[in-house]
């Protein structure tokens, strides 16, 4: 999908110069009626909401972050190994992204050589169409704990291996979550990385294969490199999807066991829910920090280059 | 972009000894596949056919059993999730939440986006690059703020409070992709368009909507699936206790019934109906806007 | 770049008008009425509770009986998700319901401190008048700042062990008086005997308290879950290896594993269902209406289900604990006062102890009132209870982390323990400071 280079810009405003009244310097009605709705709603319920947490977040000078920073264990524990909700959303960023850019491309590559490739992608792709509510119902279901309704553990126990409570171990919950979310989310990577193999030209790969390079190298050699850009993109997403993980982690197992698998955004919420506002709008603000570099970063990227044809 | 038909990336095979030895170089590539497949389709098959199983036997027998042929169907799950739990009237819900929440925000943001792109007024980039940088904002930066000001509007807990709520939160993207569309129209058709006397208004209805479609109905499939899927707009601004949507209602349910698989799964369908049936339908414009998603 | 020279003043701009404007972060927003007269009603009110299932229509029982009293009627609305943020989210967005069944003593405080509750006094209810319907104590429960606005409505023992005395007689078990014989009780059985719904938390804590009350007296437990006793203590890892004496691999059906997956009302099943696969189950008083109401109908009183106190631990006393509920209003006017007096009347407790749901506090509930053996047993037992405390971790104020999980550590990852106990004090007293504050 093409995205326009900042050129336009000039030419566009010299066919906009029109005929129509204008106000005060260069204020046409027109301009006012089509963005007039937009900016009022934006600015009403967005802006100057957002402004009032900042506030809220400061309401006890900087003490709330202090303590958000450096003594609430349940945001970060600086342990070996560290612990907490920040850390998860680290575990995330590394082993979702990661997984899902992973998997993408071995399944991309993999279904371009077969003739049921739309088949494969279309069922790959598939979960990104459902809620995450109800996708983290299917796998509460596939990791329930007894071995007569839950997949994993009637699967264990073909081995004769004992059921095991996967969401209610602390130490595997966050594994079991993250690989929910890949399977949710990879889907997305498929496909973007599939319209990227099919852009490479065929040539260089012919030529290659002529000069006797395996496929491995072809691959790594070649394709992968053709693939950093759309990569990026998937990582981008990937990463905006991580700060603001909710539903997924909410509804599978709010966080739980204790705080083991929760993640800032749901902490918000329950600092929230526990009437602590200005906590929780100081856990709001964090998250925005977080993501102010990396919403730059694609903007940046938006603004300069062709993503994917 | 749809999943595309596939492209040749080797010679077809020609004689019969190069097919064979095609199929077997590539039976690997075909058994990772098939576990791919099963690996993406069991999870959500087995809560299908648990939806479908009376309660008594979910719990002693597992629903992969149905390749046994062992199993007994009903409907019964059905009925009583859409009854006794409620789960028509989320239904509806849903629907009363999602379709104004698509429609305003395509609507506003169609207009502004037109604005940004094919009328000037001053500051115009800057207060596009106010909006885009908008984009960054969660719903969490706004959630406590935005209780109180609905409350002093007398908005909290109604539907418009939650469509404009929604709104709110999809403008930035929307206006973002409508305008980077927009841009690349072809200036000589508005240039002409104006030059015949054209409003700004005029140019926008005749000219630019009507060539704009894809890219409209990418938007709007996107809008509404992130509303039909979402949970915590709802959790907090939905009307209670008769106006929670579906994703609510099942979060709910799992409250409560944490192991009443009948109707968990009976109610997951129901949520997944939907956006299944756009997946299926729509499938070219569905890839488009979630796509065009990756930015929200 | 000039593009960037307006986002700078814009933003002055906005920040300037957030910060003029009124509104104090969502806490004292909503305050409808703040003392005085009581305004004038409208023959309906709105009640919300969490209670579903046979809970809830016992509940609904006693809202029709004041409606036939009365005239007035109460809309009931369960809350299934998240009571307390849904409460909250409300009483901040100006729509609370007229009355609500708190979720915690420690929650109903913060709504008590910011001013969203409107006292029984308020209402026209004198604390004198009152006094004399509870037991002492009850009442000191739901008042905040010597002011009252919560009375207990509905209140379970928490000192209930359930077996099925059939297989006592069998096996030739008696009912255990000490600690140490209870946990020998395992023993008689063939294999695992106990159930436990420890993925619900609240069960670990309810074992936790029982224990801790018994083994340390009432004067510690009131000094742990009152902020004054650390939970990194020896006496709570002292209670907590108590504990893990019948939370273990080999006294838990389904092991450790097993009974960390399973709920509440499935722990019951487990235990009462037609196939039973446990013997024991410890958790409160309700137990028993949700055994023989909605778990299994052919259950026998006396023969196949019945509780015996939790015993002593190392020759201590036994106080009791109980979990309650306590109703509270934000809505003044003549209807609200009229339920709150009907809730806290003998006539309201009788009609709900008839549900066999629960135990009324109001002691002009006649024991005769209550259906089945169990509950007026249970009664009872309340009734004569050596010292009674309510449930811990529904004392701790809102926002502390849970105690549950951080027994579930104790089962899953005994190494671990240490550091969950600490992780968990410094978040009591977070809690606690942010509760003064």
């Amino acid at each position: 999908m093409s995205t326009a280079t900042a050129t336009p810009t000039t030419s566009t405003a010299d066919v906009a110069r029109s005929r129509s009244p204008k106000f005060l310097s260069g204020w046409s009605l027109a301009a006012l009626i089509f963005i007039g709705p937009a900016i009022l709603v934006l600015t009403v319920f967005m802006v100057y909401p957002a402004i009032r947490t900042i506030i809220l977040s400061f309401e006890n000078g900087l003490g709330n972050y202090v303590q958000l920073l450096t003594a609430d264990p349940r945001f970060i524990r600086f342990s070996f190994p560290p612990s907490g909700s920040l850390w998860n959303n680290i575990l995330w960023l590394l082993f979702y992204t990661g997984g899902c850019i992973v998997i993408g491309l071995i399944v991309a590559v993999m279904a371009t050589r077969v003739r049921y490739e739309r088949i494969v992608k279309a069922i790959v792709f598939l979960p990104m169409a459902i809620a995450s509510t109800a996708l983290a119902v299917i796998w509460r279901f596939v990791y329930s704990p007894d071995a007569d309704t839950g997949l994993l553990n009637a699967i264990l126990g073909i081995f004769s291996v004992s059921p095991v409570s996967w969401l209610g171990n602390a130490g595997f919950v966050n594994t079991a979550l993250i690989i929910a979310g890949i399977w949710g989310s990879a889907g997305f990577a498929v496909v973007i990385l599939s319209a990227a193999l099919k852009g490479i030209s065929s040539e260089i790969l012919e030529a290659a294969r002529m000069d006797g390079a395996s496929e491995g190298q072809i691959f790594r050699r070649i394709i992968v490199p053709m693939l950093s850009l759309p990569i990026s993109v998937i990582a981008v997403t990937l990463t905006i999807n991580v700060v603001k993980l909710f539903d997924l982690v909410y509804v599978m197992t709010e966080g739980g066991p204790g705080n083991s698998s929760n993640v800032i955004a749901v902490q918000m919420y329950q600092q929230f829910s526990a009437r602590n506002f200005d906590y929780s709008a100081t856990v709001a603000v964090v998250m925005l920090i977080i993501l102010i570099p990396v919403m730059i970063f694609n903007i940046r990227r938006f603004r300069s280059e062709r993503v994917v044809a | 972009m749809t999943f595309g038909e596939s492209v040749a990336v080797e010679r077809p095979p020609r004689t019969m000894g190069e097919r064979i030895t095609r199929m077997v170089s590539k039976a690997p590539i075909h058994v990772a596949l098939a576990i791919v497949g099963l690996i993406w389709l069991l999870p959500t098959i087995g809560l299908l056919i648990t939806s479908f199983r009376p309660t008594s036997e979910i719990l002693s027998t597992g629903w992969w059993e149905i390749f046994a042929g062992r199993l007994t169907f009903t409907l019964d799950n059905y009925t009583e999730v859409l009854g006794s739990q409620g789960m028509l009237n989320s239904f509806i819900n849903s629907v009363i939440i999602t379709v104004p929440s698509t429609i305003l925000p395509v609507g506003f943001a169609a207009l502004a986006a037109y604005g940004f792109a094919w009328v000037d007024f001053p500051f115009r980039d800057t207060i596009f690059l106010i909006v885009v940088g908008l984009l960054l904002v969660p719903l969490q930066m706004t959630l406590i703020p935005l209780v109180e000001v609905f409350a002093q509007m007398g908005i909290f807990g109604t539907f418009l409070g939650l469509w404009i709520a929604h709104t709110a939160f999809a403008l930035p993207f929307g206006i973002f992709l409508l305008r980077n569309f927009f841009i690349t129209l072809p200036r000589d058709l508005i240039e002409a368009a104006r030059i015949d006397g054209a409003s700004s208004w005029n140019i926008f209805r005749t000219v630019v909507l009507p060539l704009s479609v894809p890219a409209l109905a990418s938007f709007a499939i996107f809008q509404f699936l992130w509303t039909w899927n979402d949970l915590l707009m709802a959790l907090v601004f939905a009307p209670r206790p008769g106006g929670l949507p579906m994703t609510t209602q099942v979060q709910g349910l799992l409250g409560t019934f944490a192991t009443e698989w009948h109707l968990l799964a009976a109610a997951s369908f129901l949520i997944m109906t939907v956006p299944l049936i756009v997946f299926f339908s729509l499938q070219r414009y569905f890839v488009q806007g979630l796509l065009a998603g990756s930015v929200k | 770049m000039s593009k960037y020279r307006l986002v700078a003043p814009f933003m002055i701009v906005m920040l300037v008008l957030a910060a003029c404007t009124a509104g104090d972060g969502g806490e004292g927003s909503a305050a409808p009425g703040d003392g005085g007269e009581s305004a004038e009603g409208d023959g309906e009110i709105s009640v919300t509770s969490l209670w579903g299932g046979a809970e809830g229509e016992a509940f609904q029982a006693v809202l029709d009986a004041f409606e036939e009293a009365t005239g007035i009627h109460a809309e009931y609305e369960t809350v299934r998700d998240d009571y307390a943020g849904v409460l909250s989210t409300r009483a901040a967005g100006g729509t609370p319901p007229d009355v609500a069944i708190m979720p915690g003593i420690g929650f109903m405080n913060s709504f008590a401190s910011d001013g969203l509750l409107i006292s029984l006094e308020d209402l026209g209810i004198a604390r004198a008048d009152i006094e004399d319907r509870f037991s002492p104590g009850i009442l000191d429960i739901g008042t905040v700042d010597d002011v009252l606005y919560a009375p207990m409505v509905k209140l379970n023992s928490k000192s209930t062990v359930w077996y099925h005395p059939s297989s006592f007689e069998e096996l030739g078990l008696s009912v255990p008086e000490s600690y140490d014989d209870l946990v020998a009780l395992g023993d008689g059985y063939d294999g695992a005997a106990w159930a436990c719904g420890c993925a619900d938390t609240w069960n670990l804590t309810d074992w936790f308290e029982s224990i801790y009350i018994r083994q340390h007296g009432v004067e510690m437990y009131d000094q742990l879950f009152g902020g004054e006793l650390p939970f990194t203590d020896q006496s709570v890892k002292d209670s907590v290896t108590e504990m893990t004496r019948i939370l273990n691999e080999d006294q838990l059906v389904g092991g450790v594993n097993g009974a960390l997956g399973t709920a509440f009302v499935d722990a019951i099943g487990q235990t009462f269902a037609a196939d039973n696969d446990a013997w024991l189950f410890y958790e409160g008083g309700f137990v028993g209406g949700i055994a023989t109401g909605q778990v299994n109908e052919e259950l026998e009183i006396g023969t196949d289900i019945d509780f015996f106190d939790f015993p002593a631990v190392g020759g201590g006393g036994t106080p009791i604990t109980i979990g309650g509920d306590v109703i509270a209003a934000f809505t003044n006017d003549s209807d609200v006062a009229e339920f709150m007096a009907y809730m806290i009347s003998p006539e309201a407790g009788t009609v709900w102890a008839e549900q066999g749901t629960i135990i009324s506090p109001i002691i002009g509930v006649d024991s005769g009132a209550y259906p089945n053996e169990l509950a007026s047993k249970e009664a009872e037992q309340v009734a004569n209870a050596e010292a009674v405390r309510f449930d811990g971790s529904d004392l701790l104020p809102a926002g502390s982390p849970d105690l549950g999980a951080t027994l579930q550590t104790a089962l899953n990852n005994p190494e671990g323990l240490d550091a969950a106990l600490e992780e968990l004090q410094v978040g009591v007293e977070q809690a606690f400071a942010d509760a003064e504050g």
